[in-house]
């Protein structure tokens, strides 16, 4: 064996290599020429020893070039050969990759809560805590601390379901303003609240009413309040629901428990202000009434307006749901139709 | 209420403003124009005729040939459909080629083979109003043949006002004027009222009135020499513009000083009123019972002492500030009158009209608090427009009431206003919108005091001083700010509401969430699942209908109707839930408000899919327990009304009944109108679940293996996997780290009642490899456990 032959047997073995198809081949070549025992290559090897001394350096030096020629060819026939099973095996477990989805298997919010989170989320942002209250009241509450003695005539808009003997000395409350009561019996100032909730008024269900309905209130008293404070805080909250550069009106309002009494009306989004159907062709829809909390309810509520100002605004989720996701009906939202539910 | 632009034209200068404009600046300050209509627009085109000749046209049972003459022309046909045309009637005529208001082109026609030579008008086809009865009939006094139509109706626009309900002195076109004097800051020309002197002193009117609380003020005016004259053409047109019916010269005066001065007035007949020879005793007090009254609108009115009432001899004549009576009515031969200015208490007055079931112009605006100091206003108004248009002369008159309190001055301090606008305003700024409102101001003792006008009894405090200072400087001057925050928000309103936790854990889990109304009908609710178990219904006094009756006592009959709306819309697979209070009576009690979860799960599968989707929702109820930290939750098997009845448990956390799930039983099923299997839960939250949901605690993670072994045993068929786990828990084996349930099955080669489960645990020393005989022993103990409990045998 000379290091001629040598040569020609390590040609030998990588058209071998090169022509195995499968790993089994690979091996069976593998151990022909590399078999720790009786491997064609690893035997040329020892014979090294039979060499004479000055011829052995030459021949060592092709056996080393030789025999790592080999391993790597091995390693990367092996590879070749490899991957390409492992592609027959992907091939097998086929999955059809264009499947069209619209979304994961999860449920979706309502409209209206919805609206909710977002309202208490702007606010929570100005520091307010979202805070809750009954639904049911008693006559005291729901307007008697708000300035609405029996006979007043903002009662009017206020139609009152009362419940019925023996549960006759409460009525489901007609806004949410009573929680400001509680709020303002319960702890000193200052105090940011929202209070979304449940309210109840005796209209008969059709496109604009529901006889249930949403409320969201807000109240801020402390020290130094202002009206400018309330009208900041307003076109803040506005503008964080419908869009920086939607216009905002603040309008000369009454309400029995403000004073003074503002409403927020935004540009109708469907005219952009020129009048349409939407909007009654006035241009602007109403979106909450707000104002300077009256002196009297605060001292009902045991706040000192010598010391104290503030103010509170409500409003009304369901219809701001309607105006900005462009319903036609408020009953809709307590169908609870899930073509509807999913687009939340 | 409606109020004409031309009208308020005269009590202030509108010169140079369109109507959109004034329109805006009302709305602005509080007096919110809802609708701005042209009234009598462009009707220069069209010509006063006179008809002066009709007959039927043949052939046709409504189709009149009215001829028509204007000065100068030929008299032509014109035909028309209404009957309301007579010979000599004044008509206004669009002659071919006119170009009505309403946009019609008018042309010549030919109808029944007679040429028709343009059209004789409706008011709706004019753009005044929406009668459209017949053709307008102008009266000889204020229309000429040949006039143009516009000298008649001059252009005038008209505002729809939504009148605020603190505001009754905007209920009038001297109040709107008022407010758009003070916020052009033009003058106000207040309505002449030149009283003259009183021409005969007979009869001796007396006014007697019982309570000035009732009646704060009445005064009483005779006015003779009527004679059936119509009022002047401005008042007629003004009233119709506003749509006011004529009801001859004496009523519409009253009426149109009503509307002009807000100040309502009633006319008696002074000749129809039982007199008592030269003397009228006038009288105010409460009805009586038994009393009654024959009214103007020919209905019969039973009076009682909480019916204020006008009699004249004590007889009734009118219910105080809402109807006259019919017997004492003017009419068209009344020559003599008896007129009424008062003011009547407004609680009075609404009350009265909700139990009568009436409301009148004069009603609407006493109940709104009326400025008892607008009766002689009103009064003076209305002589002098009697005395200089229908020839009438002042008799004598009489007052009743209390005197008048003169308004009440308000400390005016501009810091004051200044700190509640959140502007800075000096007392020039503050003093000239409240001037410009008739307020008032002046300085006293180096205070500035502000006296509003005796018109507004809204204005009663600083508060409302301010109120009407920004409302006039205009509130889009004000600049917006924020309340500086001196003191950190409290630490409670960091935490995650829990229906806000609940809310992502069933959305998480493919529930959708709906919401329903609070109001149910009691009867339906019962027959569904409720976790509030027997108890009656919190019902409405007053009820839109029985399905809104009572207050839901639960929220799976919402679930349950939205489930048949979604069905029966093609949905297959419908998963809801709906967080809210529910209501429980507790008698007289304030009724309970616990705050409820359900959820629902609808499908139209097999019993095994619908398990199968059972414990998906029994898995959701421990995962709300566990988001919520409410603790681990224990199911326990019950039947349950409206539940099916192997299908049903209770859920427990914390030694108390927290809910119930199961699926709906098939007869609930189809009363609700609902195919397929229900899977349902109704749980109560308060109280259980907290804010912040479960604080999280991490305990050290050993890094020893753990040793897995598979436990396989046989059963009873029936035997509840609840309990057993429970009492492997119980064992308290320190390694055993979990148990989780692989597998159930039944099959014929375990033999009949008998099942297999098969359960892995999990166990693991916190410092070193557990051997195999620990794991074992283990192993042994869970065995035992299980045969007591279950009777479990290994397999
Ligand atoms: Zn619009």
């Amino acid at each position: 064996m000379t290091a001629v032959d040598l040569q020609e047997l390590t040609a030998m073995a990588l058209e071998e290599i090169a022509r195995a198809d499968s790993l089994d081949r690979l091996d069976e070549v593998r151990l022909r020429y590399l078999g720790r025992r009786d491997g064609l290559v690893t035997l040329a090897g020892q014979r090294l020893r039979e060499l004479a001394p000055e011829q052995r350096a030459a021949f060592g030096q092709e056996f080393n070039r030789a025999s790592g020629q080999l391993r790597s060819a091995l390693e990367t026939r092996q590879r070749e050969l490899a991957s390409g099973e492992a592609q027959l095996r992907e091939d097998a477990e086929w999955v059809d990759m264009s499947h069209p989805f619209r979304e994961a298997d999860q449920g979706h919010s309502h409209p209206v809560t919805g609206l909710i989170r977002e309202i208490e989320d702007i606010f929570a942002f100005l520091g307010y805590q979202s805070v809750g209250g009954p639904e049911l009241e008693d006559d005291q509450h729901n307007f008697q601390l708000l300035n609405m003695p029996p006979e007043h005539p903002a009662r009017d808009s206020h139609d009152t379901f009362y419940l019925s003997p023996p549960a006759g000395g409460w009525l489901y409350r007609t806004h949410t303003s009573p929680v400001q009561m509680r709020a303002m019996l319960g702890s000193p100032p200052p105090l940011r609240i929202i209070v979304p909730g449940k309210v109840a008024r005796r209209d008969n269900p059709d496109p604009t009413h529901t006889p249930v309905f949403h409320q969201v209130e807000g109240l801020c008293v402390d020290h130094g309040v202002t009206l400018g404070d309330l009208k900041g805080t307003l076109e803040y909250a506005i503008r964080a629901l419908f869009g920086r550069d939607r216009r905002v009106r603040l309008r000369a309002s009454f309400f029995p428990y403000t004073e003074p009494s503002l409403e927020a009306d935004v540009a109708c989004a469907v005219c952009q202000g020129a009048g349409c159907r939407t909007c009654l062709q006035k241009g602007w829809i109403e979106i909450l009434g707000s104002g300077m909390v009256h002196p009297q309810v605060l001292r009902n509520g045991g706040v000192d307006p010598e010391t104290y100002s503030g103010f509170a605004f409500g409003m009304g989720p369901d219809r701001i749901a309607v105006l900005r996701y462009g319903l036609t009906d408020l009953r809709d939202l307590y169908e609870n139709d899930l073509r509807l539910l999913e687009c939340f | 209420m409606r109020v004409s632009h031309e009208w308020l034209g005269e009590m202030v200068d509108l010169e140079g403003l369109e109507p959109a404009q004034v329109a805006d600046l009302l709305t602005l300050s509080g007096t919110e124009v809802e609708k701005v209509t042209p009234f009598g627009v462009g009707l220069d085109q069209v010509v006063v005729g006179e008809v002066v000749g009709l007959r039927r046209v043949e052939g046709s049972d409504h189709l009149f040939l009215a001829h028509v003459a204007t000065p100068g022309l030929e008299p032509q046909g014109v035909v028309c459909g209404a009957d309301n045309l007579f010979v000599g009637a004044l008509v206004p005529w669009a002659r071919p080629g006119t170009r009505l208001p309403i946009g019609a082109e008018i042309g010549r026609k030919r109808l029944r083979g007679i040429w028709s030579e343009g059209m004789l008008c409706a008011p709706d086809e004019l753009g005044l109003g929406s009668d459209h009865d017949g053709v307008l009939i102008l009266s000889p006094e204020d229309a000429e043949v040949g006039m143009a139509l516009d000298m008649v109706y001059p252009a005038d626009h008209l505002y729809e006002l939504e009148v605020l309900s603190n505001r009754a002195d905007c209920l009038s076109h001297w109040g709107v004027a008022r407010e758009l004097s003070a916020l052009l800051s033009r003058p106000l020309r207040d309505p002449e009222a030149v009283r003259p002197a009183r021409s005969a002193s007979t009869p001796a009117v007396q006014v007697t009135v019982a309570s000035s609380v009732d009646c704060p003020v009445y005064l009483a005016e005779v006015l003779t020499g009527f004679s059936n004259t119509p009022a002047p053409a401005f008042v007629r047109r003004r009233l119709a513009a506003i749509g006011q019916r004529s009801l001859g010269g004496i009523v519409d005066l009253a009426n149109y000083v009503m509307f002009e001065i807000g100040q309502p007035l009633h006319t008696f007949d002074l000749d129809r009123l039982p007199s008592r020879g030269a003397e009228l005793p006038v009288g105010v007090r409460r009805g009586r019972d038994g009393e009654s009254i024959s009214c103007l609108d020919g209905v019969a009115r039973q009076l009682d002492p909480e019916t204020l009432v006008i009699t004249v001899g004590d007889a009734p004549q009118a219910v105080a500030g809402l109807i006259g009576g019919e017997a004492s009515a003017v009419g068209q031969e009344t020559g003599r009158v008896l007129l009424e200015a008062a003011n009547f208490n407004w609680a009075r007055l609404r009350s009265t009209s909700r139990r009568l079931r009436l409301r009148t112009e004069a009603s609407a605006r006493f109940e709104r608090q009326l400025s008892p100091h607008l009766a002689r206003r009103g009064a003076d108004r209305f002589v002098h427009l009697a005395v200089r248009h229908l020839g009438a002369k002042l008799g004598p008159g009489a007052e009743g009431g209390a005197p008048l309190a003169p308004a009440a001055a308000i400390r005016c301090d501009p810091v004051r206003i200044s700190s509640i606008l959140g502007m800075e305003l000096g007392p020039e700024a503050v003093a000239s919108p409240l001037r410009r409102l008739q307020f008032e101001v002046r300085q006293e003792g180096g205070e500035m005091l502000a006296t509003p006008s005796p018109y507004r009894t809204d204005v009663t405090s600083a508060v409302d001083l301010a109120e009407e200072v920004g409302r006039i400087i205009g509130y889009g001057e004000v600049p917006g700010t924020l309340p500086a925050i001196r003191q950190p928000p409290p630490l409670e309103a960091l935490a995650e509401p829990v229906a806000r936790l609940t809310s992502a854990a069933c959305r998480a889990a493919g529930f959708s969430e709906a919401l329903s109304l609070s109001l149910v009908s009691g009867e339906r609710e019962r027959l569904a699942p409720r976790l509030v178990g027997d108890l009656a219904h919190l019902e409405l006094a007053n009820p839109l209908s029985m399905q809104l009756g009572s207050l839901r006592q639960g929220l799976l009959q919402g679930l349950l109707q939205s489930a048949h709306h979604n069905q029966a819309r093609g949905q297959d697979r419908i998963r809801l839930f709906e967080q809210g209070a529910a209501f429980w009576a507790r008698g007289q009690e304030r009724p309970e408000e616990p705050w409820m979860l359900a959820a629902l799960d609808l499908a139209d599968d097999s019993a095994e899919e619908g398990a199968t989707r059972l414990r998906r929702l029994m898995a959701l109820i421990a995962s709300l327990s566990s988001v919520g930290g409410g603790g681990a939750v224990e199911f326990r098997p019950v039947t349950w009304p409206a539940l099916h009845r192997a299908r049903a448990a209770e859920v427990w956390a914390g030694a108390q009944r927290r809910g119930i799930v199961g699926e709906v039983a098939q007869p609930v099923t189809d009363l609700f109108d609902v195919r397929g299997r229900v899977e349902v839960a109704e749980l109560r939250l308060d109280g259980w679940l907290k804010p912040g949901g479960r604080p999280g605690h991490a305990p050290p993670l050993p890094r020893t293996p753990a040793l897995v072994l598979d436990l396989s045993v046989t059963v009873p068929s029936r035997a509840l996997l609840g309990p057993a786990l429970r009492a492997v828990a119980a064992l308290e084996l320190p390694e055993l780290e979990l148990v989780t349930p692989l597998d159930e099955y039944l099959g014929d080669q375990l033999g009949p009642g008998v099942k297999g489960w098969t359960l892995r645990l999990r166990l693991r020393h916190p410092e070193r490899t557990l051997t195999a005989a620990e794991g074992d022993r283990a192993r042994q103990a869970v065995l035992r456990a299980l045969e007591v409990e279950v009777g479990a045998k290994p397999r």
